[in-house]
């Protein structure tokens, strides 16, 4: 590994989510969907060598952004967001009454969001029922979100599209949104990043469509275990080294806990390709040492 | 040649279904039906490679192999029944529950057998690794003769529900997720049915949010099948089932599975312990197995499970449930 190796303090746990149990969720207690000491978690990961956080953009998570920032020096924190928050989604549409429910709400949030360009691309592709418009409405109203919520001290280094979107869009074949996503953070100076969970699918994809993975960012999980590593941990690397051009963050190098901080150090180490790591903790000890340790051995 | 596939509703499950038939290299989505005008002209423009129907009329003549339906239950029994009677396609996956009730469900078996094809409810959890492995370890004897059995399916989907529009919208609790542990219950028990049975409304006007049934299986084994969709600290739904049997404990859930011998030892399988890798994964890869089921089914000739005679026995459990639960009640 190089000493230019980012690391980044996660968020999965802040949402009481825990991929190894849900039990192992349950007993972390409320604590962790607290914004005030989840920011107080971010803080001390920043204190000992994170450089920046990875979140998924939830009202939770921007609350704990904008606790985190106060005080900070500006442009201290690289920002690394997932859009749109599904898991959010996908119960936002089963209480609003499924997917029309839920594009009405979005919709009327972006309304109330007062961000004119992201208004009038709304009001375009309502107009002229055209998805990409609405994607950059979308898009618009999640970036002024994160902006207002991290202050100056925040910098929104990039945008990732969230995994299910983007692997429905890969099977689907919507090359159109990776093209408008691309295309709009490139103008907002943001850049562009995939989240995904079949990174040799995806990027097999982007190769026929023609779309360059030197200029965005990828993100994906990589662990010895070959945990969420699809197809597999060997594929997956084999991809990763076929593209060195990419700026990719790895996470669930933990594999959601079921490894130690010293297993994964030994497989980062044997992948220099990766150019960044997103880790979640949930205590404030494992905060301070986990991010110590890595930002010394990596 | 490719399995010709069309898909109806274009939900979030249909959209899910959709990508995992989408990444197949033998299966062609053909067509999609969608009934909201608002949803169909937008999906036109988002996959407008896919042809997006108003009805399943529009499907005749495409020369279909197999449709999935992933629209809500109330609309499986006369979707299921259309693609029968005017032959629309061979082949029937439809998400669970079967039908809203055993009536209807048993109209549906008759429909199918008569038909002939693969029939296929979508009871996902069969197909994740950690069930499967606890199947496994119940089926091999380790842990000798069930005794009794304590089964949930809780959720927090709408616990601070200020309304119960959606709730109700659902149907019940025990139909919505109560089913699934249900399924898994029969799946690793055999045939059971219900001897008391509790359902409350926690949010008022008529929603049916929490529900307790005690059941007997045909081998005498007591069990408590609990559901419930406000429940404090599930932020991912849960379905559990823990196996009281002569040597041991065995319990599992969609994370792990847990064997507790009465000698004292212990094993736990995670899901990492498991091998649960897929060629493509979206939603979890229970899905994707469950997808590559239905297809391998429909190119060998074989049966696919759960079938629908198979997913009936839910219904049939819920409805005798159901009845149980209005007769204490009143």
């Amino acid at each position: 590994m190089t000493n230019k190796r980012l690391l980044l303090v996660g968020d999965n746990p802040f949402h009481g989510i825990s991929h190894l149990s849900q039990e192992r969720a349950i007993a972390r207690g409320k604590n962790l969907t607290d914004p005030a000491y989840a920011a107080g978690l971010v803080n001390i990961a920043l204190d000992n060598g994170a450089g920046g956080f990875m979140f998924s953009v939830s009202n939770t998570t921007l609350s704990i952004l904008k606790s985190a920032c106060r005080g900070r020096k500006p442009g201290s924190i690289r920002l690394y967001a997932i859009v749109p928050y599904v898991f959010e989604f996908v119960r936002m549409a089963v209480t609003e009454g499924g997917i029309l429910g839920l594009v009405k709400k979005v919709g009327a949030d972006i309304i109330t969001s007062v961000n004119i360009r992201a208004v009038s691309h709304g009001m375009k592709g309502v107009i002229t029922n055209d998805p990409s418009s609405l994607l950059k409405a979308y898009l618009l109203y999640e970036e002024t979100r994160i902006r207002r919520a991290a202050g100056k001290a925040g910098e929104i280094s990039c945008i990732f599209l969230h995994e299910v979107l983007t692997d429905m869009a890969i099977s689907l074949d919507m090359e159109w949104l990776f093209r408008t996503h691309i295309e709009l953070m490139q103008k907002l100076g943001i850049k562009p990043g995939i989240h995904t969970h079949n990174l040799p699918s995806l990027v097999k994809k982007f190769r026929k469509w023609g779309i360059d993975t030197g200029k965005i960012t990828l993100t994906t999980q990589f662990n010895s275990l070959g945990f969420g590593m699809t197809p597999s941990r060997e594929e997956c690397e084999v991809v990763l080294k076929d593209i060195p051009e990419t700026e990719f963050i790895a996470y669930g190098v933990l594999a959601s806990g079921y490894l130690t901080l010293l297993d994964a150090v030994n497989y980062l180490n044997s992948l220099p390709q990766l150019t960044g790591v997103a880790i979640g903790v949930s205590k404030e000890k494992h905060a301070e040492e986990s991010f110590k340790i890595l930002s010394k051995i990596i | 040649m490719k399995t010709k596939i069309a898909i109806v509703g274009l939900g979030k499950m249909g959209l899910m279904h959709a990508s995992i038939m989408g990444m197949m290299n033998d299966v062609e989505i053909t067509a999609i039906c969608e009934k909201n005008g608002l949803i169909r002209r937008f999906g036109e423009k988002v996959i407008p490679h896919i042809k997006i129907l108003e009805n399943l009329d529009g499907f005749r003549g495409m020369g279909l192999d197999a449709i999935l339906i992933t629209t809500p239950p109330a609309s499986h029994y006369p979707i299921i029944k259309t693609i029968y009677e005017k032959v629309v396609a061979r082949h029937v996956f439809t998400e669970k529950p079967l039908a809203i009730n055993y009536q209807q469900a048993k109209e549906l078996i008759g429909l199918a057998e008569k038909n002939g094809g693969v029939n296929m409810v979508g009871y996902q959890r069969r197909f994740s690794v950690t069930f499967k492995k606890a199947k496994q370890i119940l089926e091999s004897g380790d842990i000798g003769n069930p005794i009794s059995f304590q089964g949930h399916a809780y959720s927090a989907d709408f616990l601070g529900a200020k309304t119960t529009k959606q709730a109700i919208g659902r149907g019940g609790v025990i139909e919505d997720s109560g089913c699934h542990v249900i399924d898994i219950a029969l799946w690793m028990l055999g045939d059971m049915k219900p001897i008391k049975a509790s359902v409350k409304s926690l949010l008022g006007s008529g929603s049916e949010d929490e529900a307790s049934i005690l059941v007997i299986t045909n081998k005498g084994i007591k069990g408590e099948l609990n559901s419930s969709w406000c429940k404090e600290g599930y932020r991912l739904p849960d379905i559990c089932l823990s196996i009281t049997a002569e040597k041991g404990i065995l319990t599992v859930n969609e994370d792990r599975v847990q064997l507790e011998l009465n000698d004292g030892k212990s094993t736990v399988w995670y899901k990492h312990d498991l091998n649960d890798t897929v060629p493509f994964f979206i939603g979890g890869s229970e899905y994707q197995r469950q997808g590559e089921m239905f297809i391998r089914a429909i190119r060998e000739g074989q049966k696919a499970y759960p079938d629908f005679l198979t997913a009936a026995k839910v219904n049939q459990l819920v409805d005798a449930a159901n009845q149980l639960a209005k007769g204490a009640a009143q």
